[in-house]
Order: C-alpha cells, then structure tokens, then sequence
C-alpha cells in the first residue's frame, strides 16, 4: 500500500465522517475504526519486510534471539493501543483512552523485564 | 477490504440518518429509533469482522 493510496483514503474518509457527524455521531466513529483498520492492515506486508530484515540482521549479530521477539511483540503492542487510544479520543472519550493507554504501558513494561534484568547483569559484570 | 467497505457504512450512516428525520416529522420517534438501532447493530456487525481480522493479522505478524 503506497502512500498515494493512504492519503486517499484518509480524505474520503474525513469527507464522509463529517458528513455523518452532524446528525449520526456514532457513523463517525464507525468510519474512523474502519480506516484505521484498512491503513494498518494495508501496512502490515511493508511491516513484514522490516521484521524479517532485522531478524537476519539479529541472527547475523547474534543478538539473543528473545530479545528481538520482545521488541517485536511490545511493537504490536504499540500499534494496537495507539489505535485504539486514537479512536477513544476521537470521539471525546479521553477517560477510556487513558485507560487503554495505562494497560499498554503497563504490559509492554512488564515485559520487558527479562531485558531490563539482562541489562543489569551486563553492567555489573562490567564494574569492578 | 478497501474503500468500499467505507463507501457501504457511509451509505447505511446516511440512510439511517434520512430516515430517522422522515420518521420523525411523520411523528413515530420510537419506530425512527428503531431504525437507528438497527443500522448501528448492522454497522457494528461489519466492524467487529474488521477489528478481528486486524487483530488476527497484528497477533500473526508480531507473533504476539
């Protein structure tokens, strides 16, 4: 999905919401998921080709293999909240985004433990 | 999975929004709300199939 295709389907999409926000709030909210979700979705191969790269890059470092599936998963983790974070204050729903919000975060630090744990081991090896 | 999914829950949106206005001047509120829910449950039904499969491909890409 190239960017032309993005741009495109953004505007109509923005056309059609405000069309639909004056007397049909709830439509609104309806066509920004949906887009949301056609862009993502759109996106996902080009996401594909950056996940396998670095995956050959971490193998030929020989990075903990892991590791890189942790980033990988608190990466989704990120699209997906920020989703759904966008779509709740899109329609004035600050509270539940910010709570959606929390939950991510939460998540995404509990697991990055184990690397937060490697780290400091790397660095009290190093101190004398 | 494209535009014309969009196209086809602006349709809905805008027809639903019509008829809640005829219903209205004709004096029948409850039945006008009565199509408005059923628009949205409609509506929902294809966005849920959407969300699940932005989910299924998010959970397989990130092996999350």
């Amino acid at each position: 999905m190239d960017v032309i295709q993005i741009i495109g389907i953004g505007l109509v999409a923005v056309i059609i919401s405000i069309i639909l926000k004056e007397n049909r709030p709830e439509f609104a909210v309806f066509i920004s998921i949906v887009v949301g979700v056609i862009i993502i979705v759109g996106l996902i191969p080009n996401v594909k080709n950056i996940i396998d790269y670095i995956q050959n890059l971490s193998s030929k470092i020989n990075i903990n293999s892991n590791f890189v599936n942790i980033l990988l998963k608190i990466t989704g983790i990120a699209i997906l909240t920020e989703f759904a974070v966008s779509v709740c204050n899109d329609a004035n729903e600050k509270a539940i985004g910010s709570k959606i919000d929390l939950g991510g975060k939460i998540l995404i630090i509990s697991m990055s433990l184990p690397i937060i744990k490697a780290l400091l081991d790397v660095i009290l090896k190093i101190l004398p | 999975m494209d535009i014309n999914l969009l196209f086809k829950i602006a349709a809905i949106g805008i027809l639903v929004a019509v008829l809640y206005q005829v219903l209205c001047r004709a004096g029948r509120e409850d039945q006008a709300m009565m199509t408005t829910l059923a628009g949205i449950v409609i509506v929902l039904s294809m966005v849920i199939k959407e969300i699940s499969t932005l989910f299924t491909t998010v959970r397989t890409t990130f092996n999350l």
